[in-house]
């Protein structure tokens, strides 16, 4: 192999390690960025439906103990205002499955929150239900606690799911790290090597080949020179060693 | 010293290292594991170290014994050093101590783990893991030669320096054949094997690194439960007959399989090997019958898997034998320490030696009674040097003392006395779980980092026979 060649994959060797790598760790660090993205849309999203949904039926719990007290006016505006927010946060949360069996849960707080409503839904007010507290507590209550326990366990899901992508992405963060680590780690072990080979055969080889040449010029003796390898430097001494051996003949004939 | 030489040999053993890393990397890439693209880099980097050298360092007829020392030592030291790479590239828990302590556990066939939970990890992954016991069961330098063209006067001077001297002696033939006839029972045993396993139900992953694992009585198993696992008596059988195999001197099995099967049985070590196997499960047995087994079957099938397990310096287990009455634990103990033949795959003191220091325990105790008899050590009709036995008895003293120390420096680190001392034992002997925290069912993450760095060089001087690793840091006082 021809010494042009021999330098061109040393060179060709170091760009490919860091090319890689480099690739490699752009390609990852891309992925990271879009698992934080897919992070927010998915999950953070309905954790913040969750808890709206929460608030507002935290807001009907309280309105429905107005009505119980014959607050109608109150109750009701606070009651209305409440149903539309779990609206929008249960709209959210149906619009934004992503996670395997949160289907079911979304289903779950559909159909709780349904039973929940028809409970307040109808006439509290100068009816037989205005301060039964025993059908507050037996019926009302009891439903408030099943909607938003179904509401917490979907916003438990997301949080789960969410650290789950958090440490995928501290792994994913890592991986594309390390290439970058390990190309620049073996690129300088590399140059190491690849200095040391070049300097033994072919920087050795062109000292040891001028100081004989020098040595030539000076004695009229050219010392023994050493090359290893088959290359260009190896046809260079033999040129030498002939070009001195022509030298020699030729001198006695002059 | 010519570094190039030695850049250039160890390249071929990098070359090596970069195919099975491109096989796990295919297993990963099959799977749509996450540890494609770390197995691939890694592959690559091992690949172009390896080839960089050939393209500039001319082959040689001649390399001297300091030469193929050190080339053989790197080649351990650079393997363990590539196989670190993609762990601590994949991540999860490994930092570059666990990495190391992984890798080095892996290609010293030792069988040690830092992981907690083994099953999160890739298959790729998984597969590299126990590709390195099958790549440094054999000793890595064989593998290489073996596999190459016939290399000339180097590679014998590299054979003659990685091959243990007590191996060398059961071989009759040229170091080329020798190594075609490690290799062949080497395949052949792990084909066997993996067929075997495959009978009893075993998926083919599983098999084939159950099977690298047992013929290079390594011990890493791709489930965090090992052998246990599959709770199957079948699985077992195969894996106890399998493990006691691969510690036979692999000489004496090709003479087997020739057709020369009385000479195994002729052989005084492989007599003691397996009368010492069968007294200690026996032992075993009637030490956990009733305290931990009710019934004599199962404490038989227990006591068998794990004793040959640790006699083998394999490493698997069925039971956490860390609850074990202290007898038991003590002779299984006395089984790590020990381990099985020379020539084999199995690490530890070796049952040749052991051999040869009860016989010169006897030959001084006759010397005692018989003050000018002239006596002399016989294995097998041969008469051994008295130069043999004290380099024996040597042997057996340097590496009680560095279990010692390793299990003094692991307490002054706050590990227990009998984890320090089995992880230790286990370590140095190549063979894996030890007992205390250390047990068959749980693994070495608790250990401190420093700790871990000294059980990774007890199995490195484990591996390399103690003197291996102590010349190459003195190699250039060499005379």
């Amino acid at each position: 192999m021809g010494l042009r060649t021999k330098i061109l994959c040393g060179f060709l060797i170091l760009t490919m390690m860091l090319a890689v790598a480099g690739v490699w760790s752009v390609y990852e660090l891309t992925t990271v960025g879009t698992s934080v993205q897919k992070l927010l849309d998915d999950n953070y999203k309905s954790i913040s439906a969750g808890k709206m949904m929460i608030e507002a039926l935290e807001r009907e719990d309280s309105a429905v103990l107005l009505l119980l007290s014959g607050k109608w006016e109150q109750g009701r505006s606070i009651i209305e205002s409440g149903d539309d927010l779990f609206q929008k946060g249960f709209a959210i949360a149906r619009d934004n499955v992503t996670i395997p069996g949160e289907s079911a849960y979304v289903d779950t707080i559909g159909a709780r929150y349904k039973a929940y409503k028809d409970l307040w839904i109808k006439p509290i007010v100068d009816t037989s239900k205005e301060g039964n507290l025993d059908w507050y507590f037996q019926e009302v209550h009891k439903a408030f606690l099943d909607v938003k326990l179904s509401v917490e366990k979907l916003v438990a899901l997301n949080d789960q799911t969410m650290y789950q992508t958090a440490s995928d992405l501290k792994n994913r963060a890592h991986r594309a790290i390390m290439p970058g680590v390990i190309a620049i780690l073996a690129a300088l072990i590399f140059t190491v090597i690849f200095n040391f080979l070049t300097n033994y055969y072919v920087v050795s080889p062109i000292i040891r080949t001028t100081r004989g040449i020098q040595h030539f010029m000076e004695t009229g003796e050219l010392p023994a020179i050493q090359v290893e390898s088959e290359d260009e430097l190896f046809d260079l001494v033999s040129s030498i060693q002939r070009l001195v051996a022509r030298v020699r003949t030729a001198e006695p004939s002059k | 010293m010519r570094p190039q030489i030695i850049l250039r040999y160890v390249g071929l053993v990098l070359l090596f290292n970069a195919l099975f890393l491109l096989i796990s990397c295919a297993i990963s890439g099959f799977n749509s594991d996450s540890a494609f693209f770390p197995l691939l880099y890694t592959a690559l980097i091992s690949a172009l170290f390896g080839v960089f050298p050939l393209i500039f360092v001319p082959p040689t007829t001649e390399i001297s014994n300091k030469e193929g020392f050190t080339i053989v030592i790197l080649s351990w030291l650079l393997s363990c050093l590539v196989g670190v790479i993609p762990y601590i590239m994949w991540g999860g828990e490994f930092t570059f101590t666990n990495a190391w302590f992984e890798s080095v556990s892996g290609f010293t066939t030792t069988g040690s783990s830092i992981i907690t939970n083994i099953e999160v990890l890739p298959l790729g992954l998984l597969f590299w893991r126990s590709a390195t016991h099958w790549i440094g069961g054999i000793g890595i330098i064989i593998f290489v030669l073996a596999v190459l063209p016939h290399m000339g006067k180097p590679g014998m001077i590299l054979y003659r320096t990685e091959m243990s001297s007590l191996a060398v002696d059961n071989f009759r033939y040229r170091s080329q054949k020798t190594m075609q006839i490690l290799l062949v029972i080497y395949v052949g045993l792990t084909a066997i094997e993996t067929v075997s396993l495959l009978f009893c139900g075993m998926n083919l992953f599983d098999a084939i690194t159950h099977s690298f694992a047992t013929i290079a009585t390594g011990g890493f198993s791709p489930k965090n439960a090992s052998i246990g696992y599959y709770k199957s008596a079948a699985v077992e059988v195969v894996v106890i007959v399998f493990m006691i195999l691969s510690g036979i001197h692999f000489g004496l099995l090709f003479a087997a399989l020739s057709g020369r099967i009385s000479e195994l049985w002729k052989s005084a070590t492989v007599r003691y090997y397996l009368v010492a196997l069968a007294a200690g499960v026996i032992a075993i047995t009637l030490s956990v019958h009733g305290s931990q087994f009710s019934s004599w079957v199962d404490g038989l099938r227990y006591a068998a898997f794990q004793l040959v397990s640790l006699g083998t310096s394999t490493g698997f287990a069925t039971t956490d034998s860390s609850i074990w009455p202290p007898f038991a634990q003590l002779v299984m103990i006395f089984f790590t320490l020990q381990c099985a033949c020379a020539g084999s795959t199995s690490g530890g003191i070796k049952v040749d030696r052991m051999v040869l220091f009860w016989k010169a325990v006897v030959k001084r105790i006759k010397k005692m009674q018989h003050p000018a008899a002239v006596l002399k050590v016989k294995i097998d009709t041969v008469a051994v040097d008295d130069d043999v036995l004290e380099v024996n008895i040597l042997f057996i003293s340097f590496y009680i003392v560095i279990v010692f120390l390793s299990a003094l420096s692991l307490t002054a680190l706050g590990v227990d006395i009998l984890s320090a001392f089995s992880g230790s034992a286990a370590t140095m002997g190549n063979v894996g779980p030890g007992f205390g925290t250390v047990g068959s069912m749980s693994n070495f993450s608790q250990i401190p980092d420093a700790g871990k760095w000294i059980l990774t060089a007890t199995m490195l001087l484990g591996r390399l026979e103690i003197f291996g690793l102590i010349l190459f840091l003195t190699v250039k006082s060499w005379k």
